[in-house]
């Protein structure tokens, strides 16, 4: 592998003995363009190559997971807006599935896959952004731009849902916000139709380009047994050939109800995880494609005491249409969130773009969680970079973090 | 290497492809805007944009501020001597910590509260966005007028509708 040993520091030099060389430290971040939010890396360096790298978090850190406890199941939903905010959708997901499962309740069929599109709306711009932007340090400048010409078809399409574009808040416990319009559908099937070529577009450009492969195979190999042994999750660990995907082995959602392949990679290095992202998009579109022709009729939200009761029956000057056993559970429930909730544990873990994100519950019974732990694959990953970068180059530095994809608004919390 | 990795090799091939790719978008639309001088794009209806509230609906039963994830809003009330009624004094929305979430309009009982589609409020001062009763009771009357029926059956969440099967629901009408 000529590429591999590209990264090892030339054998041939030989240094005077009365001549010293000394390693330097490099501070890369909080504030470098390429470490995508506030990643600081400590790098120390022989030459051009890593000998040492420490990467420090927290820059970011908000306490969202004491947030969590202070608020009630259903009011600290926009919070985990905030974890990963590239793919808002999915966190919400994750959250609402989390928390149905410890209340033991189940969405109806037309919310599920409702959910499931939008997770895999949210999928298609998280990979997109990532895309563009992973190509932009390593130099590749032109993806930026056609990639955001997509992504933002996806956020129209997501203001057209649910009124907001990137923070959504669009799953409910027990079920979705609002229906989708029968224009939203069109759109976002029109959209489906036209994407596989959009992604053909992007392949032009990168996947066989001599440049983008020189700076992408035999980078930051990490193989399976490593990967795993690191707790990597997502397309990190498929690129290293592990066939591991929450929404295949334990689905959530309508994910059983749909076909879908799980891509994987051979090498464990950046251009197998560029790959495995890539081929995850066409996947999604897929997934998209399927819920829409697929989608049932139905309600969108259950009636159960975990969520708020229809508006027009919790009006008092209507005398015709008020509710009172509904009307004091709305009272109770935007006070002090659900009272009956079982105590006990759970863990849940979902499938976001960037791994696996699990919500760990301590219930104590009362309206909110007596501990709220997330597990981020953000962090988990950023862990494993100085795995990545140790004895490779300092450019390489770049596309090793480009390609484990990491947001530091969910790896800080 | 086969002969035609080969020459692929050695004339760029897939070089002048993407070349030719990008090339070709010169002659397509210009996918950036040129906000805020150009084009100014109306918001799509049921935007959540700044908060209107209107003082004649409002009850005073502060469950907004009760779900209100952030804690921004401030409410007082008073009980009237003669009316025994409740009067609201107060009702101050701190708009920079809001998360737009909603979920204020969707514990209000009475629809008395709404996000507008109005998105460009930035401003230089913080008691620009600190929206007390009149600003908001102007922003209803400024932005609600003749919308708020509307509003409140399409985005007053969860609608009777949510919870049975409407006969116009949106399902897969074939491709186009
Ligand atoms: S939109 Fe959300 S954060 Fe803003 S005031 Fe309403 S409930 Fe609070
Ligand atoms: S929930 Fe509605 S009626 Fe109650 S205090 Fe808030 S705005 Fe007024």
């Amino acid at each position: 592998m000529e590429e591999i040993s590209r990264n090892q520091p030339p054998s041939d030099i030989r240094i005077a003995p009365e001549l010293h060389t000394r390693e330097i430290t490099l501070n890369m971040g909080p504030q470098h363009p390429a470490t995508h939010g506030v990643l600081r890396l400590v790098l120390e360096l022989d030459g051009e190559t890593i000998v040492k790298c420490t990467p420090y978090v927290g820059y970011l850190h908000r306490g969202t997971e004491k947030l969590g406890e202070n608020r009630t199941y259903l009011s600290a939903l926009p919070l985990t807006d905030r974890l990963d905010y590239v793919s808002s959708m999915n966190n919400n997901i994750g959250y609402v599935v989390a928390v149905e499962r410890l209340l033991g309740i189940e969405p109806p069929e037309r919310a599920k896959f409702i959910r499931t599109m939008v997770a895999e709306m949210g999928r298609i711009s998280n990979h997109l952004l990532w895309l563009g932007t992973h190509a932009l340090d390593i130099g590749a400048i032109t993806p930026f731009l056609y990639v955001f010409r997509e992504r933002e078809r996806i956020m129209d399409l997501f203001e057209e849902l649910c009124g907001a574009r990137l923070t959504v808040s669009y799953p409910r416990i027990g079920g979705v916000r609002n229906d989708v319009s029968q224009k939203f559908l069109d759109d976002l099937y029109a959209f489906t139709e036209e994407f596989p070529g959009r992604i053909d577009e992007y392949e032009t450009l990168l996947t066989v380009n001599r440049i983008w492969l020189r700076r992408t195979k035999g980078v930051g190999v990490i193989p399976a047994e490593e990967a795993i042994n690191w707790g990597l999750t997502g397309p990190v660990l498929r690129g290293s050939g592990v066939r591991y995907d929450i929404r295949k082995f334990a689905p959530y959602d309508a994910y059983d109800k749909v076909e879908f392949e799980i891509p994987i990679g051979y090498n464990g290095d950046v251009y197998d995880r560029y790959m495995v992202r890539i081929i995850e998009m066409g996947q999604a579109n897929r997934i998209i494609r399927q819920c829409i022709e697929k989608l049932p009729k139905g309600p969108i939200t259950i009636d159960s005491p975990f969520t708020l009761p229809p508006k027009g029956s919790l009006s008092r000057r209507d005398k015709e249409r008020f509710n009172k056993d509904y009307y004091s559970r709305h009272f109770v429930l935007a006070k002090s969130g659900p009272k009956e909730a079982p105590q006990g544990e759970i863990y849940v873990a979902t499938e976001v773009p960037k791994g696996e994100l699990g919500f760990y519950f301590i219930s104590d019974g009362t309206g909110r969680p007596y501990r709220m732990r997330i597990r981020a694959p953000s962090f988990v990953h950023a862990s494993a970079l100085p795995r990545l970068c140790e004895g490779g180059l300092v450019a390489d530095v770049i596309s090793n973090i480009g390609s484990i994809d990491i947001v530091l608004g969910e790896c800080d919390r | 290497m086969t002969t035609k990795e080969l020459i692929r090799k050695i004339f760029f091939v897939e070089i002048f492809k993407g070349m030719a790719l990008t090339f070709s978008r010169l002659f397509t639309h210009a996918v950036t805007r040129r906000y805020p001088h150009k084009i100014r794009r109306p918001a799509q209806p049921g935007f959540r944009g700044l908060h209107a509230w209107s003082g004649e609906r409002c009850v005073g039963c502060k469950l907004c501020a009760g779900i209100c994830p952030s804690q921004c809003i401030y409410i007082a009330t008073e009980t009237d001597k003669e009316t025994k009624k409740l009067v609201v004094k107060k009702y101050d929305i701190e708009v920079l910590r809001c998360l737009f979430c909603s979920f204020c309009v969707e514990a209000c009982p009475e629809g008395a509260l709404a996000l507008t589609e109005h998105y460009e409020y930035a401003d230089y001062s913080r008691e620009a966005l600190y929206m007390t009763m009149e600003k908001l009771q102007a922003n209803w009357d400024k932005y609600m007028a003749g919308k708020v029926e509307d509003y409140f059956k399409r985005f007053w969440g969860p609608r009777p509708e949510d919870f049975s099967t409407p006969e116009e629901q949106a399902v897969f009408r074939g491709r186009k």
